[in-house]
């Protein structure tokens, strides 16, 4: 990944900008690693081991990444998705950060792996699969050779859920209850989703608590609905949260079909272009109200 | 610890009738925080409020709850009985027991125990409640009225000779709508243009009133008192200062084929043209889309293929590259007094409606509508007066006349009675029958619905003095045949089938809302019903108002009306307007939108969704004065309180006063809770 590792350089040394937020080969496979130092850009690397969102690292309360100063920041197309939702939702200004997007033909489902594997339908990270953003517009740089798309995988997260929705309500009901019973509420998920931004996350208001905060069914409910609807035409589909999720509740399912129910809804996909209004912060004449009777 | 006092109403034998009064005071009674509880056939009447206020002064109340009807009714009445108490009066709430429990329930027993829960919510409502103060805004003393036909006109006259200055917008190129159409009037057949086109000029030339002809309502922003309306003033390609309504560019015009909207089709106009010769102001009009140059344009011609208006016009008034411009005014009121449109005849039917196949779809030419009968009937219209019909242009000896086409027919789409159809139907008749002395006036009718001072005597007149027959039935079907229109109806009277060959037939068809009155609506945030019309506040106590305060409605954008109603109502709304102007400021309620600036993120959904334009970003500084961030910051003033904002907050940091989250979660537990 040569390209990469010059560009950063480049912008290290003319002074653009003050650190580049990318990955690197660690010990125990791809991590996301902060380079400040011209001479350390030979560290990056961009595989198919890249699977972090590193957009989460440019939330604007995160200080001690934004105190390292002006960032540039590699990106994938969903990444770049991330980064037009920030700058939609003025959590950002363009000028914040420089873009250097890579030309992407989908990535692993796992990052920590000694090194990098070609795709196959068994290791394919399900989300890539008919991804629409391979190739991202919103960056400053776009490197990398033109990639194939990506393997079909076992099962599309499209079939586990037409699966899920050709069940009763009440097995669906028992799938999701039990799911959502094993939730430990560490809000891992929240922590790694780059739109979870809030300064102070509703899970954490008391007056009035809407969320119970014991790690017991209802609460766990309440929680889990809460952060699927607060993502509703926001979520970028990076599969950070069903990545980091220790107990393993397949919130991808619960994101791609609240996409569907968006782009029904309101003809809403997620795109990288930061000018197109995302549904909850648009109002419009022609909005569907049929609901008012 | 809340004192809170809770006041249950029979209203009557409104609520007494299906919930057990004296049951919910006892139910209350030990509630936790409730202090005092009272039943009372009459809450809201004298002893009713004075009861309130002693148990106030009493008891030391610190909030009340009044168990009766809906806030809409009689929240004011009860928050004055309070504050005359010496109570906050946004400490005392309404729990609606009438519309949402009584009114709609029948059992007894079940009634009861929702109305204690639905008062159990709001005493725990109200113990989060907080002392609020009333808002003051300023009111701008200038009125705006859409629609310049007979409501909109009076609603402007009025409102003007009041003193206050009134925007008059009007889409067409001339004011007076429908009613300059018209031939004579019913009762009375005075003449329409008489009675109208003196008021047109008083409009036009009164000092206070500012008219925009050939303009619409692009945008409002703002509420009562303080509305910013932008108005497109629609490229007339004719210069307003300069022209001088010679008429020369019309003579010269060569597209002269063009169907006259004003002459319902009947005549023709020329592509630039006043509607007609009373037209005010008295300056034409260029219709793009039929004139000889523009369609040049639009083709790619390199060279203009016409242009003689120009060359015709002596004040060198007409200007091809006009465009539209944009105005913005600074308004207190509305008045929506759009109007109405007819049920088509033709095969084209909006959505929802079905359209009358059977009559042939207005495909028979000498099958017209009422609209075009005035034209006919009239003195300024095509034919001067002389009832002839559209096809061969020969005298109709028989002329069936259709009631309820499209009206009180929901098989078609439309259940409604429109009205003005049996009175104009008669009027019709008459009018026919005092022209053409042995023709023969067939009314088929479903009732003849003459409700209206003079009106009963008016259609007895046409059929007993004028000898129009009425036929109590429905037509099936119209077709022409040969010479005659063939209609086949049916006398639901003496049970049998009726075939008339009929030389001419006029439907008497539906009143329906103006096309763009539901976009109308929305920049005005008022509703519209199934139909279309425009909402009332309340049918019977606010007929002239709407659910967005400031705005006031006249006429039959509302409802179908008459002259004397459309009229009627246009002075109400001017009441209404200068009621609201004589006063410098306003008192609003405290329900308006709170930002957090702990938790606000800044971005920014709240903005981009309020519908008021209320929410505006405002920067944060750090204690020495250094610019850390963004927040949302809402305008008291301008916030209408709809919560849109609140619904949007990912971060939860935007809270309605009056419907915080902790009052309105507190009445959800409330629910729960006493299982």
């Amino acid at each position: 990944m040569s390209e990469v590792r010059e560009v950063a350089r480049k912008l290290l040394t003319d002074g653009t900008v003050r650190v580049i937020v990318g990955w690197e080969d660690a010990r125990r496979g791809a991590r996301p690693v902060f380079v400040t130092d011209p001479a350390d850009t030979e560290r990056l690397i961009f595989d198919t081991r890249c699977v972090h969102n590193l957009v989460t690292y440019l939330n604007p309360r995160r200080d001690n990444v934004a105190e390292l100063g002006k960032i540039g920041l590699v990106v994938k197309g969903c990444d770049a998705k991330a980064v037009a939702g920030l700058l939609r939702e003025a959590q950002l200004t363009r000028d914040d950060v420089v873009l250097i997007g890579v030309r992407c033909g989908g990535v692993l489902e796992e990052a920590e792996l000694p090194k990098a594997a070609s795709l196959s339908p068994e290791n394919v990270a399900p989300r890539c699969y008919g991804c629409d953003n391979r190739e991202p517009e919103l960056v400053d740089h776009l490197l990398g050779e033109s990639q194939p798309e990506p393997p079909r995988p076992v099962m599309t997260i499209d079939e586990r859920v037409a699966a899920l929705d050709a069940q009763p309500l009440e097995e669906r009901w028992a799938f999701w209850t039990e799911q959502f019973s094993k939730c430990v509420r560490c809000y891992a998920c929240r922590q790694v989703c780059p739109l979870c931004v809030c300064e102070r996350c509703v899970a954490e208001k008391s007056r009035p608590q809407w969320i119970e905060a014991p790690p017991h069914p209802r609460g766990n409910l309440s929680w889990n609905i809460t952060r699927a609807l607060h993502l509703a035409g926001r979520c970028v589909d990076c599969g950070e949260c069903e990545r980091f999720c220790p107990v393993g509740i397949p919130l991808s399912l619960v994101n791609r079909k609240l996409q569907h129910i968006v782009a029904e809804r309101y003809g809403y996909t997620v795109s990288d272009d930061p000018e197109s209004p995302a549904p909850i912060g648009d109002y419009r004449l022609d909005d569907k109200q049929e609901f008012i009777k | 610890m809340s004192r809170i006092g809770v006041f249950i109403c029979h209203c009557g034998e409104n609520i007494g009738r299906t919930v057990d009064c004296e049951a919910v005071t006892e139910a209350l009674k030990d509630h936790p925080g409730v202090a005092f509880t009272e039943d009372y056939k009459y809450m809201c009447s004298d002893p009713g409020q004075q009861l309130v206020k002693k148990a106030i002064e009493d008891n030391d109340l610190t909030g009340v709850v009044v168990a009766a009807c809906s806030p809409h009714m009689h929240e004011k009445t009860f928050r004055r009985a309070c504050d005359q108490a010496g109570l906050n009066k946004y400490m005392c709430e309404m729990a609606n027991i009438r519309e949402h429990c009584s009114w709609i329930h029948e059992d007894r027993g079940e009634a009861t125990e929702k109305a204690v829960d639905i008062t159990r919510t709001i005493v725990e409502k109200v113990k989060h409640n907080q002392p609020l103060e009333s808002i003051h805004i300023p009111v701008t003393k200038r009125a705006l009225v859409i629609g310049g036909g007979i409501a909109g006109i009076q609603a402007a006259l009025d409102i003007a000779d009041g003193g206050h200055e009134v925007v008059l917008v009007e889409k067409e190129a001339s004011i007076g709508g429908h009613m300059s159409q018209l031939s004579e009037t019913f009762p009375t057949l005075d003449c329409s243009q008489c009675i109208l086109t003196p008021r047109m000029v008083e409009a036009y030339q009164h000092p206070n009133i500012k008219l925009h002809t050939w303009s619409e309502v692009e945008k409002v922003d703002g509420y009562i008192g303080n509305f910013t309306v932008k108005i497109r003033k629609k490229a007339r390609s004719v210069n307003e200062d300069l022209c001088n309504g010679c008429g020369d560019c019309q003579e010269a015009c060569p597209a002269k084929r063009i169907p006259s909207e004003f002459e319902a089709g009947l005549g023709n106009r020329t592509a630039i043209y006043v509607p007609f010769p009373q037209a005010v102001p008295n300056i034409p009009v260029l219709d793009r889309q039929n004139c000889t140059l523009f369609k040049g344009r639009r083709k790619g011609l390199a060279k203009d293929a016409c242009g003689k208006c120009k060359e015709a016009c002596l004040k060198d008034a007409i200007d091809y590259d006009a465009e539209d411009t944009f105005i913005e005014e600074e308004i207190g009121a509305i008045v929506v007094a759009t109007g109405f449109q007819l049920y088509s005849i033709g095969r084209e039917q909006p959505e929802g409606l079905k359209g009358y196949g059977e009559y042939g779809y207005g495909e028979v030419p000498d099958v017209i509508d009422g609209l075009q009968f005035e034209r006919l009937a009239s003195a300024s219209g095509p034919t001067a007066g002389a009832i002839l019909r559209p096809s061969d242009g020969k005298e109709p000896k028989t002329v069936v006349f259709v009631h309820c086409v499209g009206s009180r027919d929901s098989e078609k789409g439309i259940s409604y009675c429109s009205k003005i159809c049996c009175m104009y139907n008669a009027k019709h008749a008459m009018l026919y029958k005092h022209k053409v002395h042995d023709g023969r006036a067939v009314a088929f009718y479903m009732d003849i619905r003459a409700a209206g001072k003079g009106y009963d005597e008016f259609s007895r007149r046409a059929i007993e003095e004028d000898g129009a027959e009425y036929i109590r039935g429905r037509v099936s079907r119209i077709f022409r045949d040969g010479d005659v229109v063939k209609v086949w109806g049916y006398d639901t009277l003496s049970q049998e089938q009726v075939v008339i060959d009929a030389d001419m037939v006029v439907l008497a068809t539906a009143m329906r809302p103006q096309d763009g009155v539901r976009e109308l609506a929305q920049k005005l945030s008022v509703s519209t019903d199934e139909h279309g019309f425009i909402n009332e506040a309340h049918p019977k106590l606010r007929p002239v108002e709407t659910n967005t305060a400031g705005v006031f409605v006249a006429g039959a954008c509302q409802a179908p009306r008459d002259i004397p109603d459309a009229v009627a109502m246009a002075s109400a709304t001017g009441a209404k307007v200068l009621s609201l102007f004589s006063a410098d400021e306003l008192e609003r309620e405290p329900a308006v939108a709170i930002v957090n600036e702990n938790t606000c993120i800044g971005c920014m959904n709240c903005a981009k969704v309020c519908a008021y334009g209320a929410i505006e970003q405002r920067e944060i500084c750090t204690v020495d004065g250094h610019v850390c961030g963004h927040v949302a910051y809402v305008n008291p003033g301008v916030c209408q309180g709809c919560g849109t904002c609140q619904a949007v907050c990912l971060s939860k940091s935007v809270e309605l006063q009056t419907f915080t989250d902790e009052q309105i979660f507190s009445e959800i537990n409330a629910l729960c809770y006493w299982e």
